[in-house]
């Protein structure tokens, strides 16, 4: 199943506008210009329990990409949670952010330098839980969803590059 | 990919049904979601035709379901064994819109006690920040806000849980609940009823177990002061989560019963504790002191044996013995526990040596899922009278879904 043929997007205006200002304030934060425009990808990554949805971008300054930008949905215990992922042309990761959390614990993950883990030198490495990323007592079952959400999300890029398709 | 397979793909199962709903239920509201007002300025801009984020899944409405339980094997020494259903716990989550949830967790005690161990509005007002209203969990140490059995290793929760934090501590009251995600830290700070130390027949405070029989847990509860609760928790080092936790005030009397000295007595309780995780080893560790004021006065009026000062320690390594990639856990642990609710008293009553106890607790939590245990362990207790020494065998069921 493709995600594009999931049931429409019931966020508030309030989250969806919270979501775009953390978007543009991400993208001028990391990259170097301020002024660009943003031109949807096709959705080419499966469904899977770790990526309920996702939106995806092409950072576009004056008609050339310069990066892409992912907004994913992924579970926490009982709701979800959306976080934003910033790639370079090469598909490094950038930046991770969590823009909104639900729940009542787990929200942990948030943390900035907790997600610095994520920031990658090597665009084939993968992230372990309690390696490489290290744990978050009391917030374990979002360490682990937001790890394998990007672990799923990095495997579909590699093969999707592979394959040409992106 | 993780070890939340199985376990999440049912709750997604049910997340996606209801989601689905929802959705009907909403058709005829229509979702406006990038419909209006996205002129933001600056240099942002997206094409008009755009419907942007149209794919997040996130759900504004809906009804969570979840829970708890242990079924415990006691055995102590040249005596019967119990065999108990000792709490079972059924949470339920309302979401009336993206800002407001109400949270209840209906717990059955010993099969046949039933309590409303949580019961409380969330309302977020900012990301990271929210204030809650309601009967809440008192954040002190770590077991009282994180007592699911497949989160701590052990039969039974640490003993410095039940008689220096009478754990499951809830009362009503209200406050906020925050994050700083720029320093990686937790914050919450709430008004509470307090303890009840007189009902206008008995003192309830004792001795043997210190604050523990005066919880109202939010039952006709009566207040005449007003409590503080607060904790900081920090968990900007790899691996590591540390907690402040702070409690302050005065126990309760019933009216009338309140103007009698000695009624009530003054609380300053302070709590640290430390988890650490790294690969298959972990470790946490937790030191309480409690100070009571007015104990002589209290003492003197209802007869009791209340300490004026309460300490306890413990300290638990542990180590998962099974392959770190694989989805199950067997981790062996080992636990030291030295607490007294003795630890200083007026000059009324004498140190009850019965009171100062130390623990050492050793098995196995074998976690055959995500969210399921079976725990089995040895406990040897005892108390800084000589010769009191007695061993306990214990073995339990656990589930947190």
């Amino acid at each position: 199943m493709s995600l594009s043929s999931w049931t429409p997007a019931s966020h508030s205006d309030r989250e969806s506008k919270y979501i775009l200002k953390q978007i543009k304030k991400s993208i001028t934060s990391t990259f170097s210009f301020d002024s660009f425009s943003l031109t949807e990808k096709e959705q080419l990554l499966e469904a899977s329990p770790f990526l309920e949805a996702y939106s995806f971008y092409n950072i576009m300054v004056e008609e050339a990409p310069k990066g892409y930008v992912m907004v994913a949905t992924a579970p926490s215990k009982t709701d979800s949670f959306e976080y934003l992922l910033l790639f370079d042309l090469n598909y490094k990761i950038k930046k991770v952010k969590v823009l909104i959390y639900r729940e009542n614990y787990g929200g942990e993950i948030s943390s900035k330098r907790w997600l610095s883990q994520f920031l990658q030198s090597d665009p084939d490495a993968s992230f372990v839980y309690g390696d490489n990323i290290s744990a978050i007592s009391g917030a374990t079952i979002s360490v682990k969803s937001i790890t394998s959400s990007i672990n799923y999300i990095m495997d579909s890029i590699q093969k999707l590059k592979s394959q040409n398709q992106i | 990919m993780g070890a939340l397979h199985l376990h999440k793909s049912y709750l997604d199962l049910l997340k996606i049904k209801m989601r689905n709903i929802v959705t009907i239920a909403l058709m005829g509201i229509s979702l406006n979601l990038f419909g209006q007002n996205m002129s933001l300025q600056d240099s942002l801009q997206i094409n008009s035709n755009q419907r942007i984020l149209k794919n997040l899944a996130g759900l504004p409405q809906g009804i969570t379901l979840g829970g708890y339980g242990e079924i415990l094997y006691n055995n102590p020494e040249n005596l019967n064994s119990e065999l108990d259903v000792q709490r079972l716990v059924l949470l339920f989550g309302y979401k009336f819109d993206e800002r407001v949830q109400f949270v209840t967790e209906i717990e059955f005690e010993h099969v046949k006690e039933v309590y409303v161990e949580q019961a409380f509005v969330n309302y977020n007002l900012t990301q990271g920040l929210n204030l809650r209203a309601g009967l809440m969990l008192v954040p002190m140490g770590i077991i009282n806000e994180f007592h699911e059995p497949t989160i701590f290793n052990g039969v039974e929760r640490p003993s410095l849980d039940k008689y220096i934090i009478p754990t499951t501590w809830r009362e009503i009251g209200m406050g906020l609940s925050g994050r700083l995600n720029g320093i990686s830290a937790r914050y919450q700070a709430y008004l509470f009823n307090g303890f009840l130390s007189h009902n206008g027949e008995n003192g309830l405070l004792k001795g043997s177990n210190g604050l523990r029989s005066g919880r109202q847990k939010g039952a006709e509860s009566t207040m005449n002061h007003v409590n503080f609760a607060g904790k900081f928790d920090f968990y900007g080092i790899r691996g590591l989560r540390l907690g402040l936790s702070g409690y302050q005030g005065k126990t309760q009397a019933v009216d009338g019963q309140n103007e009698i000295p000695g009624s009530e007595i003054g609380i300053s309780m302070l709590g640290l504790d430390a988890r650490y995780a790294y690969r298959k080893f972990s470790a946490r560790g937790q030191y309480l002191r409690a100070s009571l004021h007015d104990t002589d006065l209290y003492n003197e009026l209802t007869g009791r044996d209340l300490g004026s000062k309460l300490m306890g320690y413990y300290l638990e390594a542990a180590y998962n013995v099974l392959p770190f990639n694989k989805k199950q856990r067997l981790v062996g642990f080992v636990r030291y526990e030295n607490f007294n609710t003795h630890h200083e008293v007026g000059s009324l009553i004498s140190k009850n040596e019965a009171f100062h106890r130390k623990e050492w607790t050793v098995g196995f939590s074998y976690h055959i899922a995500p969210g399921a245990v079976y725990k089995i362990d040895y406990q040897t207790k005892s108390t800084a009278i000589s010769n009191s020494k007695k061993g306990q065998f214990n073995m339990g069921v656990g589930v947190w879904f």
